[in-house]
């Protein structure tokens, strides 16, 4: 079991599917709502619901408690969604919450509040879409293999202060042809910039905190993180 | 009389089943009165321009009688296709051999006698139908002064600019505008005749012996619908009190007249307008050689509609809120106000033939299946791709016939989660596949003609073309130790080595800038050399 604590607000649809993804993965989650009359479906769904006042910070306080990692708001109701991200950063700025929205007009407002990252189904589903029509093969391939049943996944490797790969160049150690995996990217600790794709062609220097994104095998990339002690 | 039925019928089942015959009558029907037909179009247009050159020619020919030969010889020949679309209206107006076969065989199956004066009967009737319907009697006025015998009657000549009402569709949507308010126009003409024939009696009785210029009845018809339409010559004036109050209520009442007519025109007109509107619209897509019909334009066919839109991609929406339809055609595209689940809606738009995709992203299930049903029903090649709205649904829409079913709950669900794994990758995989920093992942299929044929991969230099490839799908399956994924009935090959051989009908996914990627696309499509 994994021990990053998740809190997931809103027993709806989208609640389900994550929680159901959540689940699977070996995630410790506590699905939180004010609404009684969903304990019901939520008990024949194989869910334990929370029942809980969130618009009362003391009661909101003592539910979200110490050490929380991640908190979803997903309520239908975007104004929901607003206040509770309100009221969650109010306690404490520092956490990192992950709402939905149902409308264009939320998603600037969602962003005020204080959200991390704002899931937008209609843009997801639009855009999926797009891609279906424009590039089917592409979509086929990936859908069955990183978003699919296959093993083959997008994975981040975090350079550890003692990996052999700290201090090279990316031109040095990729690509090796003792692994079959391909590095996709990099994201720089230091530089904050935004993610680096190997295909813009630099050359950067590799330092401990910096994360490499790959697709291959998950034994294959756990075996170069054994090799390289990352 | 035995023997004549006989024959007759023996020519109807000819004609019934001459191909020669049913395509020339399909032909003629395309040409005259098909609605969207590209080749009336020209027609008409040939038409519109032939009416306007020989109403002209004729106008200059009142002054100058001897004419060139050239315009004389435009004005027979002009004559001749006037004839002769006269004619082929009458010829595809009906089926009379149809009507004949028909009046014989429930005669045949119900064992009655058979009346061939009754038949025919039938048939010239439905003739004479066409023969007195207002247009045809148009293009005949247009066409019998130019018989010699009936040169009395050229000013009829004029009714050739009347024929302009068949070629131009605005033109028909005012006469249909006209007879649809009938009704209504009726009612304030004979209002307005009321008013006309009181006010002419009244000058007239007040008038006649004291005013020198109304001296007969028509004089005073004349004067007071010249008041009326508050025209006012001056050529006759009221001099007597009496006359001068009548003239003031004429004036009264012929305003409030024209206010009503107006009205009722411009009230018929808008309502009309829609359909016009709509009428062109058919128009624009039948020009349309392919496009992708989205079905529902709510926030998911927005960001599908635009992104295709802006890739060029032709794109047709339909949506039963007028709203929508008109924030739709403001943003560039071509909008359908309509229902997308009937089929004669589709088959009209041409799904499975023009229309090579459909998505249905309407927010009801209820509604993406019956038009992904629909959709289906009409074409079985046609890409059906539908928006989930309950991810449970799901399953009904693969059986209604979709080929792609997505939910965005689950993509939610499979994202959310993967945020909490892996937020790095996430976000690298959602610019990739949403394209927002420039870097996506693209398919390049291997045709017959291109280079890269029997090549290997390391030929390609990918990495100095700022490329990185993520594996080939092939369609034939053969022995390999490499790392594959079956998709479908092809094989994937995960990062294959730089020794892997290209072959023919292989679709590299590649991933990298758009113009790296159209520029490896550009130099595979070279001919290779023989």
């Amino acid at each position: 079991m994994k021990t990053e604590k998740i809190l997931i607000f809103g027993f709806t649809k989208s609640a389900i599917e994550i929680s159901s993804q959540l689940k699977a993965k070996g995630y410790n989650f506590t699905l939180i709502d004010n609404d009684a009359s969903l304990l019901p479906q939520a008990e024949k769904l194989g869910f334990n619901l929370k029942i809980l006042d969130y618009t009362d910070d003391i009661l909101l306080e003592e539910g979200i408690g110490e050490n929380v990692n991640f908190i979803f708001t997903l309520f239908d109701d975007d104004a929901k969604n607003v206040f509770l991200i309100l009221s969650v950063k109010a306690l404490d700025p520092s956490l990192h919450v992950i709402a939905i929205t149902h409308t264009k007009d939320a998603i600037h407002k969602l962003e005020i509040a204080g959200a991390s990252t704002i899931l937008d189904p209609y843009q997801i589903s639009g855009k999926k879409i797009y891609k279906l029509i424009t590039q089917p093969d592409v979509m086929n391939v990936i859908d069955a293999t990183v978003f699919g049943y296959h093993d083959l996944n997008m994975e981040q490797i975090t350079i550890t202060e003692n990996s052999p790969l700290n201090h090279h160049m990316i031109n040095d150690i990729y690509p090796n042809e003792a692994y079959n995996f391909l590095l996709v990217g990099i994201h720089d600790k230091e530089l904050k910039k935004e993610f680096i794709f190997i295909t813009e062609g630099f050359n950067h220097k590799l330092d401990a905190g910096d994360i490499l994104v790959v697709i291959g095998q998950t034994e294959e990339i756990l075996r170069y993180k054994k090799d390289f002690s990352l | 009389m035995d023997f004549i039925v006989s024959l007759l019928v023996r020519f109807a089942y000819f004609v019934e089943h001459s191909k020669k015959y049913r395509r020339s009558k399909e032909f003629c029907r395309t040409l005259l009165e098909h609605p969207t037909s590209k080749l009336k179009f020209y027609f008409d247009l040939f038409m519109v321009i032939l009416v306007v050159l020989s109403v002209l020619f004729l106008l200059y020919e009142v002054k100058n009688p001897d004419l060139h030969p050239f315009m004389d010889f435009f004005i027979n020949a002009s004559l001749v296709v006037f004839i002769t679309e006269y004619l082929l209206r009458l010829w595809i107006y009906s089926d009379s051999h149809k009507l004949f076969l028909e009046r014989y065989e429930y005669a045949l199956n119900n064992h009655a006698s058979f009346s061939l004066f009754k038949t025919l009967h039938t048939i010239i009737s439905k003739k004479i139908e066409y023969i007195i319907s207002p247009l045809a009697i148009i293009d005949l006025l247009a066409i019998l002064p130019s018989y010699r015998p009936l040169r009395f009657l050229r000013i009829f000549l004029l009714f050739r600019i009347f024929k302009l009402f068949r070629y131009a569709r605005s033109m028909k949507t005012f006469t249909t505008i006209i007879s649809e308010k009938k009704f209504e126009l009726f009612t304030l003409a004979i209002f307005a005749g009321f008013v006309i024939f009181t006010g002419s009696s009244a000058i007239y009785i007040f008038e006649t012996n004291v005013n020198p210029k109304i001296n007969t009845l028509f004089d005073a018809i004349y004067w007071s619908i010249v008041t009326m339409g508050t025209v006012g010559y001056g050529d006759i004036v009221p001099v007597t009190k009496e006359g001068m109050v009548i003239s003031m209520i004429l004036i009264i009442f012929g305003v409030a007249i024209l206010a009503f007519l107006t009205s009722i025109i411009v009230s018929s007109f808008q309502t009309k307008l829609q359909e016009l509107k709509s009428s062109r619209t058919l128009a624009d897509i039948e020009r349309l050689k392919s496009y992708i019909l989205v079905c529902g334009y709510g926030r998911v066919g927005e960001v599908v509609a635009k992104m295709l839109h802006d890739d060029g991609y032709a794109v047709v929406i339909i949506d039963i809120d007028a709203e929508k339809i008109k924030l739709a055609n403001q943003r560039g595209m071509i909008g359908i106000l309509g229902d997308a689940s009937k089929s004669k809606l589709l088959g009209q738009l041409g799904v499975g033939k023009r229309a090579s995709k459909v998505i249905c992203v309407t927010n009801s299930d209820e509604m993406n299946v019956f038009i992904t049903m629909t959709a289906r029903s009409l074409s079985k090649e046609i890409d059906i791709i539908a928006r989930v709205v309950k991810s449970y649904h799901k399953k009904k829409y693969m059986l209604a016939g979709a080929n792609f079913a997505l939910s965005a709950d689950e993509t939610i669900g499979l994202m959310g989660s993967q945020y909490i794994d892996q937020p790095i990758s996430y976000a690298a995989l959602d610019d990739m596949l949403t394209e927002t920093t420039g870097v996506l992942f693209e398919s390049l299929k291997i045709y017959e003609k291109s280079i890269y044929i029997n090549k290997t991969i390391a030929t390609l230099e990918l990495r100095e073309k700022r490329l990185l490839l993520f594996g080939v799908v092939r369609e034939e399956v053969e022995p390999t130790a490499l790392l594959t994924y079956a998709i479908d009935d092809k094989i994937f090959y995960f990062n294959p080595p730089g020794d892997f051989v290209i072959h023919k009908d292989d679709t590299l996914i590649i991933m990298g800038k758009r113009h790296h990627i159209n520029l490896l696309k550009k130099h595979s499509d070279k001919r290779a050399p023989k």
